[in-house]
C-alpha cells in the first residue's frame, strides 16, 4: 500500500492531465472482471493466441495468478541478488544479452496491442499493466510448448522402449519379400500399436487391421493416432458396426473381423487395402478363422495384398504353415519373472454337498499374501474364476475376510456388470490396501489391469457349448487349457515379478489341453454357414478352413438353415436366406423383421428385435430390491418379455426426449443398464438401415423441420451437442479414483446405494452417452415410434405376437400340466428336445404364472363342475422363447405366451391329424385333441388358406427386395398391396381369436414311436377337395394317411377310437339347402364349405371359427371361366366348386 | 474448417541430438493461422498434435546458433537464451552463459538421475 499522502499529492498533480491512467495504476486489480476482460479484448481478439472465453483463457488466468504469487516471492530474493558478470570469450556469443531476464529464455513473442496510441482496443490501459500482463502470456505460451514437446518426447521413448521396437524394420523388410508375415508376440510386446505405424511411416496408405473386439477397435485407433501425433487427424480410424471415424484421408483404419468379411463380401477382391493385419489369429474366434480361409483363397488372386497375421506366441506353426510356411517374426514379451505356486485343493471335509464353490481355499490365498508380503509393498490380485456364480461365492468369504483385515478392496469382474462397475478395477486401492479382483476369464485377454501382482489361478473356465439337437446352450466348466494358464499367469508379471498361484497340482496342467478349443468346433454354425453362401465360397463342407469344423456341425446348420427356408433343398440361398445374411442377427430375429415389415409393424418390431440381440438390460442384482423390482413393474408386459423389453426401451425413449429429465437416473431406479439401451438403439438403427436397403421398409427421410425458425433451433441445437462431445473427448478418458474401504464392504449391491450424485464429479455432470446418443439418433422419430408403441391396438399387438410366434417357432415350450399347482418359482416347461426347463428368473411369467394357467380360469367360470383331468379349454397358450441357456439349470430366456392350437396350426412343420381331424400332432410332439370336429375340421381348413395366403404374401414381399432392377420385369407376383395386407391381418386375427376347447398334451416317448400308421394299402383318397384346397391327395409314404400339402398329413395317426371314424357315418340335414344324408363329420364340413345357399357369414354356430369365405384378392384365385354361364371370374379353388354347384 | 492440407508434412524433423523424429509441416518465424505470435527464431514446427485446435502449433527445434545443428526443443538437447543452442555448445561455452543458465544446467543434472515414478511411492 502506497503512503495516503503520495497518492493525495499525486491525484492532485495529474489531475487535470490524465486522471485515469494513474488511478487505474493505483486501483489496478487483476481479479476484477472487468479489467481481465479489457486485457482480453486487447489481447485475446480474433487472430490471437487464445481465445476470449475459451477454456484456454480460464486455464491462463490460472496460470498467471501462479505466476504472481511465485513472482512476489522471487523479486524479493531477486533485488538482494548482484547480477553476475560474464566475460564474453567467443565472438558468437558477444550479443547475448548483458543482464539475466527469464524472457530471453522464451523463442517467442506476442504481438500486443498498441498502448500508446488513442485507437485500438489497448488504449488506456497503463502500459506498466501491459507489459506485465504480455510477460505472464510470454510464459503461459511458452509453459504450453515445454508441455507439448515433453509429451512428444516421452511418447518417443516409450515407444522406443518397447520390445517390438528393435524389429520394425525386420518386419518391413520381410513383409517386402513375402506375401504373409506371421508376428508372434506376448502380451506387453506392443505390436498391435506399433506395428501399424511401422507401416504407415513405411509410407503404406491403405492399411486395415482387424481386432475381434468392438472395443480393441476403438481403443487401439485412439492410441495409435495419439502415438503417430495425428489423434485430431483422420489419419488413423476405426470402423466398428455403428460407428466410423473413418474418411478419406484414412491410412489405418481397425475394424472388426466381421466388417471385413462385410467387406469382402460387397468386394470379394478387397480393393481398397494393401496391407491387412489379422490380429489376435491366436484367439481362433469364428469369423477370424473364416478370414483366414478367406484370404488363403484370395492372396493368389491378389499378389500385391499383403498379410501380417499377429498372434501371441501360442501354435505360431498352426498359422505359419496354413500360409504356405509363412516367415515368422517372434517377439519376446516384456515380462517380468513369474513365481508359480501350485496349491492344490486337498481333499477336504466339504462344508455341503452343495454346489456352490468352496471359497476357502481362495481366502487361504489372501491370507498368505497377507503374511509374507508388507502391505507397504503394493501389487493388487487378480483371482481368475469360472464364471459369476463362483465369483459370487468368493467375492461374500473374501468380503467378510476384508472388512474383517481392512487390507482388501474385493471387486467382481464379469460381463453382466454394469460398464460403471466394471470401471471400478481400474481404480486404485488407498495405500495399504489391495484390490482383489474376482474375475472370469474376461481379465484375460480382452481387459488389462495394471499392478497386478498376484494372480489366483482356479484353472477353470465356463464356455458355452452347443447342442445343436435341442438348439441349447450350455454354459458348462471346463479345465483350461495350458496356453490361457500361461495367459493367466503372465497378467502377474506386467509391472514387476509376481506370483501366480494355481490351485491344481502341477501333473493337472501337464495334463490340460495345450491349446483352448477353436471357437468353431464348439458353437452353433447357423450364421457362419450362411455367411458362407452369401458370399458364395462354394460348399461349406470342402472350405480350406485352418482347422475343419465338426461335420455333423455343418450338417445340422445346413439343416437348420433349409428348416428355417434360408436355403432351398439344394442348400442355394434363398431370397429371404440372402436377406437374412445381411442381418447381423439370429436367424429367428432376422426372420422377425421381415415378417413384421410385411405386416406394417415395422417400428414395434424393430424395437423387439434389437432388444432381443442384445443382452438383458436388467441388472441382476436389482432383482433382490424392492423398489427396483417395484419401479419395473409398470413396464412388465404379460405377454411376455420382448414386450417387457419394449415397454422399457420406449418408456426410456419417452424420458430422454423430455428434456429435463434424467434417463441416467430413470434407468438406475429401475436397475436397469442403460448401456445396453443404447446398444438397442443403434442397433435398431442398423435393422432399420438394412430394412430400407433391402426394399422392406420405406427409406426414411430426414424429415426436416418446416420453418426456417426451427431448422435454425436444430442446428444449434446439434452444434451444441457437438460441441459437449469435442469437449468431452478432449477431456480425456475417465480419471481413476481412490477406491474406498468401506463402500465395497457394504455388499455388491452397491447400484442402489450409490444412486446419489454421479460419481465422477462435475466434469462429467455431461452425458456422453445421451449427447452421442442424440447426435446418433433422431430423437423425435423415436419417440415418434415410441408413443406410437403406446397406442398399438389389440389387433397390432395380437398381429405383433403372431409374427414374434412364427419367427421364433419352433422355439416352443409346452407348460408341464401340474404347473398349476406348483410355486410360482417352480413352473416346468418342455420343449420337444429338453424337458423340464424353468423360466428365467427375470422372465415375467416367473412372477405372475398364473397367466399361463388355462384351467384356472376357465375353472373359475364353472365352478364346482367336477371337472375331469381332459382339462379341455380354449386359452391353452405355448411359450415362444428365444433362446434356451443352460447352466446350472435349463433356461428359457425371453418368452412370449402364444394361443396354442392356433400358433401350431399356422406355424407346424409337420401336421397330422386323425381321420376326423379333431385329433392334431404338431411337429410329432404336442397332440391336440379337439372336443368338435366339426370345429377342427373347420380351423384346419381356415389354417390351409391362411398359410398359403401369408406364404405367398412373403414371397412377394421378398420378391420385391430381390429384384428392385427393372431387368425382372416379368412381374409374375403382383406387388403385395396394402389391401391385401390388411385382409390377410384381419383374417389372421379372426383365426387367432377363434375359441374352441381342446385339450394339449406332449407325447411320451413310447406315444411318438407309435404314432402312425404307417403305409396303407387302401388306395382310395377321399375326395374332399373344398377341404384342403386344390391339392391332390397322395399317401403319405411312411407315416401313412395321406399328404394334403408338405406339412398335412391327413388321417396318418394310429388310434384306439377312430379306426372306422372315416366309415361312420350319420344322418345330417344341411340347415341351408335341407339336403339330407348320411355324413362322415369331414364330409358334412365339406359340404357345408361348398353348400351354395350357406351365407357369407360362415356356417351357423361357428362363432367366429372360420374366417369368411374370401372375398379379397387372395394368393389362391386363379381365373375361372364357367363354361355353364360363360363368364370370367377370379376364383379360389373353394369358390369355383361352389359356383359350380350352383350350375349341377 | 481448416483443412488438412494446411497441415501436411514438408518433411520430417529429425533432432541431431536425440534423434526424436517428428513430421514438420512449416519452417520459420511466423506459423499459419498465428497472427500474433512470432517466432525469434528460424523453427521447425508443426501443428499441435495433442489439441484439437487447428491453429495451435508445437516448436520442435531450430538449428544451432553456433554449430547450426538441427537440434530439438528438448531440454536435453539445447537451451534458448536469445538464440538457439545445442547443449554441447553451451558446454563448450559454459562461461559466456549468466550465473542463472549455468546453475540452471547443473540442477537439471542430478535429479535427471532418479527413476520418474516410483510405484511405491504413491501417496
Amino acid at each position: 500500500m502506497p503512503p495516503p499522502r503520495t497518492r493525495e499529492g499525486r491525484n492532485q498533480r495529474d489531475h487535470h492531465q490524465a486522471p485515469n491512467e494513474d488511478e487505474i495504476l493505483e486501483r489496478w486489480d487483476w481479479n476484477c472482471p472487468e479489467t481481465r476482460r479489457l486485457l482480453e479484448d486487447a489481447f485475446f481478439r480474433e487472430e490471437g493466441c487464445i481465445r476470449q472465453g475459451s477454456e484456454e483463457c480460464q486455464k491462463f488466468w490460472t496460470f498467471f495468478e501462479r505466476l504472481q504469487r511465485f513472482q512476489n516471492l522471487k523479486t524479493s530474493r531477486k533485488e538482494e541478488k548482484d547480477p553476475g558478470h560474464r566475460k564474453d570469450s567467443v565472438p558468437a556469443l558477444a550479443d547475448l544479452p548483458r543482464t539475466y531476464d527469464p524472457r530471453y529464455r522464451i523463442n517467442l513473442s506476442v504481438l500486443g496491442p498498441d498502448v500508446r496510441g488513442s485507437r485500438g482496443p489497448g488504449r488506456g490501459l497503463p502500459p506498466e499493466r501491459v507489459s506485465e500482463f504480455r510477460r505472464a502470456l510470454l510464459h503461459y505460451l511458452d509453459f504450453g510448448q515445454k508441455q507439448a514437446f515433453g509429451r512428444l518426447a516421452r511418447l518417443q521413448r516409450e515407444r522406443a522402449a518397447l520390445p517390438i521396437a528393435q524389429y520394425g524394420t525386420r518386419i518391413l523388410k520381410t513383409l517386402k519379400e513375402h506375401q504373409v508375415v506371421v508376428v508372434a508376440g506376448d502380451t506387453g510386446c506392443g505390436k498391435s500399436t506399433q506395428v501399424p505405424q511401422y507401416l504407415l511411416a513405411a509410407g503404406f496408405s491403405h492399411v486395415a487391421c482387424t481386432q475381434p473386439r468392438r472395443i480393441a477397435c476403438i481403443s487401439l485407433a485412439k492410441r495409435v493416432g495419439f502415438e503417430s501425433l495425428s489423434q485430431y487427424g483422420s489419419q488413423v480410424g476405426y470402423q466398428i458396426r455403428f460407428e466410423s471415424t473413418r474418411s478419406a484421408a484414412t491410412k489405418i483404419v481397425f475394424l472388426t473381423v466381421g466388417l471385413l468379411l462385410r467387406q469382402i463380401q460387397r468386394e470379394p477382391s478387397l480393393p481398397q487395402y494393401e496391407v491387412l493385419i489379422v490380429d489376435e489369429v491366436h484367439e481362433r474366434h469364428l469369423h477370424n478363422d473364416f478370414l483366414l480361409g478367406v484370404l488363403r483363397r484370395l492372396l493368389p488372386k491378389r499378389p500385391d495384398l499383403k498379410v501380417i497375421l499377429m498372434s501371441a506366441t501360442i501354435n505360431i506353426s498352426l498359422f505359419s504353415s496354413y500360409f504356405g510356411n509363412a516367415p515368422v517374426v517372434q517377439v519376446p514379451g516384456r515380462l517380468f519373472p513369474i513365481t508359480v505356486v501350485y496349491q492344490p485343493h486337498e481333499a477336504e471335509p466339504t462344508a455341503s454337498k452343495s454346489e456352490k464353490l468352496d471359497p476357502r481355499p481362495f481366502l487361504r490365498v489372501l491370507e498368505a499374501i497377507d503374511n509374507k508380503y508388507p502391505a507397504e509393498e503394493r501389487g493388487d490380485l487378480l483371482v481368475f474364476l469360472s464364471g459369476m456364480a463362483e465369483i459370487g461365492a468368493v467375492l461374500e468369504a473374501a468380503q467378510t475376510y476384508a472388512s474383517h483385515t481392512q487390507r482388501w478392496v474385493v471387486l467382481p469382474l464379469h460381463s453382466a456388470l454394469s460398464v460403471a462397475d466394471q470401471d471400478k478395477v481400474f481404480d486404485v486401492a488407498p495405500p495399504g490396501v489391495r484390490k482383489c479382483i474376482l474375475s472370469t476369464n474376461i481379465a484375460e485377454t480382452s481387459v488389462t489391469i495394471d499392478g497386478i501382482r498376484f494372480v489366483v489361478d482356479s484353472g477353470k473356465v465356463k464356455e458355452m457349448s452347443y447342442d445343436p439337437q435341442a438348439k441349447l446352450q450350455r454354459l458348462q466348466e471346463f479345465w483350461i487349457s495350458q496356453a490361457s494358464a500361461e495367459q493367466r499367469k503372465g497378467r502377474a508379471g506386467r509391472t514387476g515379478p509376481g506370483v501366480c498361484f494355481r490351485l491344481y497340482a502341477e501333473s493337472d496342467y501337464d495334463a490340460f489341453a495345450p491349446y483352448p478349443v477353436p471357437e468353431i468346433r464348439r458353437v452353433a454354425l447357423d450364421a457362419l454357414v450362411l455367411q458362407m453362401k452369401s458370399m458364395s465360397v462354394g460348399d461349406p463342407r470342402t472350405f480350406p478352413f485352418i482347422e475343419p469344423p465338426p461335420a455333423a456341425s455343418l450338417e445340422t446348420a445346413i439343416f437348420y438353415l433349409q428348416d428355417q427356408g434360408a436355403l432351398d433343398s439344394s442348400e442355394a440361398l434363398t431370397p429371404i436366406g440372402s436377406l437374412l445374411a445381411q442381418l447381423p442377427v439370429d436367424v429367428v430375429i432376422g426372420k422377425m423383421l421381415i415378417l413384421g415389415s410385411m405386416f406394417n409393424l415395422e417400428e414395434p418390431v424393430l424395437t423387439i428385435a434389437a432388444a432381443l440381440s442384445v443382452q438383458s438390460p436388467f441388472i441382476r442384482s436389482a432383482q433382490g430390491s424392492p423398489e427396483c423390482v417395484a419401479a419395473r413393474r409398470p413396464l412388465e408386459s404379460d405377454q411376455g418379455d420382448p414386450f417387457t423389453l419394449f415397454n422399457v426401451f420406449n418408456a426410456w425413449v419417452q424420458v430422454k426426449s423430455e428434456r429435463s429429465r434424467n434417463s441416467r437416473k430413470w434407468c438406475r431406479r429401475r436397475g436397469v443398464e442403460e448401456h445396453r439401451l443404447y446398444e438397442m438403439a443403434n442397433l435398431r438403427r442398423q435393422f432399420k438401415d438394412l430394412l430400407a436397403d433391402h426394399g422392406l421398409l420405406a427409406r426414411a427421410q430426414a424429415r426436416e423441420a418446416e420453418d426456417s425458425h426451427s431448422r435454425l433451433q436444430q442446428r444449434r441445437e446439434r452444434r451444441t451437442l457437438f460441441q459437449l462431445k469435442r469437449r468431452h473427448e478432449e477431456g480425456g478418458a475417465r480419471r481413476r479414483k481412490v477406491l474406498r474401504l468401506q463402500e465395497e464392504q457394504a455388499g455388491c449391491s452397491s447400484d442402489e446405494d450409490r444412486a446419489g450424485p454421479a460419481p465422477q464429479g462435475a466434469a462429467d455432470s455431461v452425458d456422453i452417452q445421451d449427447v452421442k446418443f442424440k447426435l446418433r439418433h433422431n430423437l423425435e422419430q423415436l419417440q415418434a415410434a415410441a408413443s406410437s408403441a403406446q397406442d398399438l391396438t389389440c389387433d397390432q399387438l395380437a398381429l405383433l405376437k403372431l409374427v414374434l410366434g412364427r419367427g421364433l417357432y419352433p422355439q416352443l415350450a409346452v407348460p408341464d400340466e401340474f404347473n398349476s399347482g406348483r410355486k410360482d418359482s417352480d413352473q416346468i416347461f418342455h420343449t420337444r428336445a429338453k424337458q423340464g426347463t424353468v423360466l428365467h428368473p427375470t422372465c415375467v411369467f416367473a412372477s405372475s404364472p398364473e397367466v399361463l394357467h388355462a384351467r384356472e380360469r376357465e375353472a373359475r367360470g364353472r365352478e364346482g363342475s367336477r371337472e375331469d383331468r381332459d382339462k379341455m379349454s380354449s386359452r391353452h397358450q405355448l411359450l415362444a422363447f428365444v433362446s434356451l441357456l443352460e447352466t446350472n439349470k435349463p433356461y428359457l430366456v425371453n418368452c412370449v405366451r402364444v394361443p396354442a392350437l392356433q400358433s401350431l396350426l399356422l406355424f407346424s412343420r409337420s401336421l397330422d391329424t386323425s381321420g376326423d381331424c379333431s385329433r392334431l400332432v404338431a411337429d410329432g410332439w404336442l397332440e391336440l385333441q379337439l372336443a368338435d370336429a366339426e370345429s377342427a375340421v373347420r380351423l384346419l381348413a381356415a389354417a390351409l388358406r391362411l398359410r398359403a395366403r401369408w406364404e405367398s404374401a412373403l414371397d412377394r414381399q421378398l420378391a420385391r427386395q430381390a429384384g428392385p432392377r427393372p431387368q425382372e420385369e416379368e412381374e409374375e407376383a403382383l406387388p403385395l398391396s396394402p389391401k391385401e395386407v390388411a385382409a390377410l391381418s384381419r383374417d389372421l386375427l379372426q383365426f387367432m381369436a377363434s375359441k374352441v376347447p381342446y385339450s394339449l398334451r406332449r407325447l411320451t416317448g413310447l406315444e411318438t414311436q407309435n404314432l402312425y400308421v404307417g403305409p396303407q394299402t387302401i388306395t382310395a383318397a377321399p375326395s374332399l377337395p373344398g377341404l384342403f384346397g386344390s391339392s391332390p391327395l397322395s399317401p403319405h409314404p411312411t407315416k401313412g394317411g395321406y399328404a394334403v400339402t408338405d406339412f398335412l398329413t391327413y388321417n396318418c395317426l394310429t388310434s384306439d377310437t377312430d379306426l372306422y371314424s372315416d366309415c361312420l357315418r350319420t344322418f345330417w340335414t344341411c340347415p341351408h339347402c335341407d339336403l339330407h344324408m348320411p355324413f362322415t363329420p369331414l364330409e358334412r364340413i365339406a359340404h357345408e364349405h361348398a353348400c351354395p345357399q350357406a351365407p357369407q357369414g360362415g356356417p351357423p354356430g361357428s362363432e367366429d371359427a372360420a374366417p369368411e369365405p374370401l372375398q379379397k384378392a387372395s394368393a389362391l384365385q386363379r381365373a375361372y371361366r364357367c363354361e355353364h354361364c360363360q363368364k370370367d371370374f377370379l376364383f379360389t379353388p373353394t369358390e369355383v366348386l361352389r359356383h359350380r354347384k350352383q350350375h349341377v | 474448417m481448416v483443412s488438412e492440407a494446411e497441415h501436411r508434412p514438408l518433411g520430417m524433423f529429425e533432432c541431431e541430438l536425440c534423434a526424436l523424429t517428428a513430421p514438420y509441416s512449416y519452417v520459420g518465424q511466423k506459423p499459419p493461422n498465428t497472427q500474433s505470435v512470432v517466432l525469434l527464431e528460424e523453427s521447425y514446427v508443426m501443428k499441435d498434435p495433442f489439441t484439437s485446435d487447428k491453429d495451435r502449433f508445437l516448436v520442435l527445434g531450430s538449428r544451432c546458433s553456433l554449430c547450426s545443428r538441427l537440434v530439438c526443443v528438448g531440454q536435453e538437447c539445447s537451451l534458448f537464451y536469445s538464440k538457439r543452442f545445442c547443449l554441447p555448445c553451451v558446454q563448450k561455452n559454459i562461461s559466456a552463459f549468466p550465473q542463472e543458465i549455468r546453475q540452471d544446467l547443473e540442477k537439471r543434472k542430478a535429479p535427471s538421475k532418479r527413476p520418474s515414478s516410483q510405484p511405491s511411492a504413491q501417496p
